[in-house]
């Protein structure tokens, strides 16, 4: 189909392996090249089954596309079907390789882009098909049901499944993603006539520029459907005050509710002072919103009490980055990653958290770079590193410092942007080699050296999860790969080399934007002791005691991404007044006194700002359902409702006043795609005199975990889930998907267990305890395990304790049944 | 006729032996499926995952390769291999009957092992002894100018060969 025809011999040239050569003149639709692809398509259409009028490609068929281009109608030859089993069974990836066509496209997708590996060409000749290991059916096999193959297919070999809608969407809008901290540029197919148009496809948008390409994930292509669920808020709810009435909420209509939520947060404010209200954002909503949920609670409210559950779940750690790199490193785009020659990832799992920033990984490593990955339990990507360093007893802040050490020690360090950038080197360097050999370190003294050698001299990066904090060396770790970043030179004012895997959608934003206990918007710290927040944990002892008698909710399912439901449902009961503003009916908006009902992510304007420091604008794809508006929207009345003198008619006024207040965000909403601003004060790169200062490693204890709970249990995020799986649960194809997130054991215990993964096991810890299936990992150190989050209404939180680190806890794990 | 599941259990110190030798190789795919192939008899699908883990691809690629090349076979094969040829000469010498005379003799269809593991039989384009025709190769030994008696004797020397086992 790419022939071509050179102009001066008449000679006919495969074009896309022909190099041009000066002096070429080719033609590309001269009459003999027309003959050939006519009888190329023709021979296609002859293998092809003729079910055009059923085929669910309809008209992005792009053979069909070329075959009337080219006037073929009928094929004119003998037909030679070559029929292959239908493969459907999967929620996500409809498979009819009859109408495959050989073009190649799932296979350079699958190998190219995001570097999985789960498909190759079989057999050959007319009898070559895409297979899976095996020729197992996808669900079988490594697919991660990315979904990047069914965009690109350009028949109807490949199609989402999709059990509500067939054929064409009648319109398609760009949009950004929703669900984790990549930040993908989607086009949102929607169908069904205004009001209440459903999202009927997603797949990932043609724009030039965008973080995915045409890559996206298995949440982002298939999730989209949660939309549709039934279980979405569709008008304001108000609590019935008949307590034995079946109906535990009646609806209002927003005048009413609004006024009722300004009444009575207005109550409270006069009777217990501003401090008894707390108001909770959401690492999920949009900047705008976020910015002005603080407003209202700091300004018009004037409670200290703002913050969001993604403190917990990284804004913690992106604010703790920020202030040991002085703030003059906020931005590091994937594509930098692929100029990367070394890359190290600490305890880094992007399959299951950003899968989009593991496809820039793999894609650099396959182009060459070396990845050097320090993980305790061996994680996906973990298995493609040229080198594997498992902590085991040392601790990974111990490794990383003897590789600092090993750096300095054999000068492999950048001298030059140690001297210009950074102070305390010397007494760094000192406390290095005085510092006593950690005896189980140097059981990995060789991999360490070796790691050492290999970083000598080339362009570091750095990845790590949103959760490092939640180790016990978390902090040190951090101090650890900084000191890393110093010595190595990584950093740079456009280009961090740092990466931190945010597992939401606008965990940055919301930080950004203030919704962080100890932040004004722009990262601005509150250094007053008396305007400082309290973290979740402190909020929640608040509530039980009754310091804090009302509370505003916006965009977190509390009650399931939270530690300790229990406890938190008794919280939130002691409460005089709870509004939830969500988009699903859930746990949380069931216990408030007011729901308002919000717009998801394609229904409405906004921005995001996504790991790299990208701030990305969208417009909505479709209509909020039933009388749910953006959160924006209700906010903006909310204000005018409490008296309020400024107006937030439209997105773009409350995107000026960001503009003004905020220095980092300056340039929002001038392009679709802005980059968050550096520090200008005190930042290394511009003041002279500003300087990176090194972490010197402090004594480190290993705890020692009490007996009753010896292991240690990983909550760790699944890629069919966002966190804590709110909206994914509600995914018709997710919940079809129906894995039972079994609890995964290292060899040891599982032998003990029975070595044969029948049965359930009971993982209990000091807060609470869950019964699930399990089976055995054997990359796993003795002593962790890893329970899967977000499955079984997100079960495993309890495990967890709300004060500390959300994401670990101390088990013990018995057999029942 | 579908054959048993393999009869013989996978000698893995041998498979191993032959992967760590082939690990460091450059291009080192195909003589390891070829030696793994020699030693085995066929490529076991159990021993894809360990191949590609060493040479660091993908286990759908190693199988891609395998699935690709005639020579290579995921399941077992009979003691004797037998490859009746069909190329131009052998069939102008009237070698369609004697595949359907072998076919008759073994109770095998093309592509087939018998249930006991002895006998595959396969066809072949061209076993390049044309002045033989019509020819058919068991394992490494040529057998040329062939007629149905010939051709029943030759069975016989086989199966008689396993009798003595």
């Amino acid at each position: 189909m790419c022939l071509v025809e050179d102009e001066a011999t008449g000679r006919i040239m495969a074009s896309c392996v022909t190099p041009a050569a000066s002096g070429m003149s080719v033609l590309t639709h001269s009459p003999r090249i027309l003959n050939h692809r006519r009888n190329i398509v023709r021979l296609m259409m002859a293998e092809h089954p003729e079910s055009c009028i059923v085929c669910n490609k309809g008209n992005r068929c792009e053979l069909r596309k070329i075959a009337a281009e080219l006037g073929v109608g009928e094929s004119g030859l003998y037909p030679m079907p070559n029929p292959i089993p239908f493969e459907q069974i999967n929620p996500f990836i409809t498979r009819d390789l009859t109408k495959c066509i050989l073009c190649g496209k799932c296979i350079r997708a699958d190998h190219d882009l995001v570097v999985t590996g789960a498909i190759e060409y079989n057999n050959r000749g007319f009898r070559s098909r895409p297979a899976t290991l095996h020729e197992k059916p996808l669900e079988d096999s490594i697919c991660t049901f990315c979904g990047t193959c069914v965009s690109i297919c350009p028949t109807g070999a490949l199609s989402a499944k999709n059990t509500r809608y067939a054929g064409t969407p009648e319109r398609e809008t760009d949009s950004i993603c929703g669900f984790c901290g990549a930040g993908c540029s989607l086009t949102i197919g929607t169908a069904g006539g205004a009001p209440g148009q459903s999202v009927v496809d997603v797949n990932p948008s043609k724009r030039k520029v965008s973080v995915n390409g045409a890559t996206l994930c298995m949440r982002g292509h298939f999730a989209g459907d949660f939309l549709n669920t039934s279980d979405r808020l569709i008008r304001p709810l108000v609590r019935n005050p008949d307590p034995f009435s079946r109906e535990t909420h009646l609806p209002a209509d927003w005048d009413a509710a609004l006024t009722l939520v300004a009444t009575r947060l207005s109550d409270v404010r006069r009777t217990y002072g501003p401090e008894g209200l707390a108001f909770i954002g959401s690492s999920k909503c949009s900047n705008e919103e976020n910015y002005l949920f603080q407003k209202i609670a700091r300004d018009i409210i004037g409670t200290s009490h703002v913050m969001s559950a993604g403190w917990g779940f990284g804004q913690r750690l992106l604010a703790r980055i920020d202030e040991k790199t002085l703030g003059s490193v906020r931005v590091s785009p994937l594509s930098d990653l692929e100029n990367a020659e070394v890359i190290v990832a600490v305890n880094a799992d992007p399959e299951n958290t950003v899968p989009v920033a593991g496809y820039h990984i793999k894609r650099a490593v396959r182009k060459g770079a070396n990845l050097i990955a320090v993980d305790a339990a061996r994680s996906d990507l973990a298995r493609r590193a040229t080198f594997w360093v498992q902590p085991g007893l040392a601790g990974t802040a111990v490794v990383l410092q003897s590789l600092a050490r090993a750096l300095v020690a054999k000068d492999h360090y950048q001298g030059q942007f140690v001297a210009q950038f950074c102070s305390g080197f010397e007494e760094f360097s000192e406390s290095l080699t005085n510092s006593p050999k950690n005896p189980a370190a140097s059981v990995l003294h060789s991999s360490v050296q070796a790691a050492a050698d290999l970083i000598n001299g080339k362009t570091v990066a750095f990845a790590m999860p949103a959760n490092l904090l939640d180790f016990s060396d978390g902090e040190e770790t951090l101090n650890a790969i900084l000191n890393l970043c110093f010595l190595t030179g990584c950093l740079k004012p456009k280009s961090s080399g740092l990466y931190v895997l945010n597992t939401e959608n606008n965990l940055a934003g919301a930080l950004d934007m203030g919704t962080a206990p100890n932040f004004l918007p722009g990262r601005v710290k509150i250094t007053d002791a008396e305007s400082r927040g309290m973290d979740m944990g402190e909020l929640v002892s608040a509530m039980e005691t009754g310091r804090i008698k009302a509370a505003y909710v916006m965009g977190e399912n509390l009650l399931r991404c939270l530690p300790q439901q229990d406890r938190v449902a008794a919280a939130l009961k002691n409460l005089e007044f709870l509004v939830v503003q969500d988009i699903v009916r859930n746990r949380t908006t069931e216990m408030a006194d007011v729901i308002l009902p919000g717009a998801a992510v394609y229904e409405k304007n906004g921005s995001f700002t996504n790991m790299e420091g990208r701030i990305q604008t969208f417009s909505p794809a479709a209509s909020p359902p039933g009388e749910a508006r953006p959160d924006w929207e209700i906010l903006g009345q909310l204000v005018r409702a409490m008296g309020y003198p400024e107006q937030y008619q439209s997105i773009e006024k409350i995107r000026k006043e960001i503009r003004q207040a905020v220095p980092m965000y300056q340039g929002l909403g001038n392009h679709y795609q802005e980059w968050v601003r550096n520090r200008e004060t005190g930042n290394p790169f511009i003041c002279g005199d500003a300087r990176f200062s090194f972490f010197p490693p402090s004594g480190l204890k290993t705890p020692s975990p009490d007996p009753a709970y010896p292991m240690l249990a990983h909550i760790a995020p699944v890629r069919y889930h966002l966190g804590s799986g709110t909206r994914t649960s509600r995914s018709e194809r997710i919940r079809a998907w129906g894995q039972a997130g079994e609890v995964e054991l290292p060899t040891a215990a599982f032998q003990s267990l029975g070595g044969n993964g029948s049965g359930k096991v009971r993982v209990t810890s000091r807060f609470g305890s869950i019964e699930r299936t399990f089976r055995e990992n054997r990359n796993l150190p003795e002593d962790q395990v890893i329970i899967p989050m977000g499955v079984n209404g997100n079960d495993a939180a309890n495990l967890a304790d709300l004060t500390g680190g959300w994401t670990l806890a101390w088990v013990c794990v018995e057999k029942i049944g | 006729m579908e054959p048993n599941p393999n009869p013989n259990p996978i000698d893995w110190t041998k498979v191993s032996a032959i992967i760590e030798e082939h690990r460091t190789r450059k291009w080192s795919l195909i003589p390891l499926l070829q030696a793994v192939q020699e030693a085995v008899g066929y490529i076991p699908p159990e021993t894809i995952e360990p191949i590609a883990d060493a040479l660091h691809m993908a286990p759908a690629e190693v199988q891609g390769v395998v699935t690709f090349y005639a020579g290579f076979s995921l399941k077992p094969k009979g003691k004797c291999v037998l490859k009746v040829c069909r190329g131009t000469a052998c069939h102008v010498k009237g070698s369609r009957s004697i595949l359907r005379h072998v076919k008759n003799e073994l109770q095998l269809e093309e592509g087939e092992t018998s249930q006991d593991y002895q006998f595959t039989l396969e066809t072949v384009a061209c076993l390049g002894a044309c002045f033989l025709a019509p020819t058919m190769m068991v394992n490494r030994d040529y057998y040329g100018k062939l007629n149905p008696a010939k051709v029943t004797t030759v069975l016989g020397q086989y199966r008689k060969n396993r009798e003595d086992d």
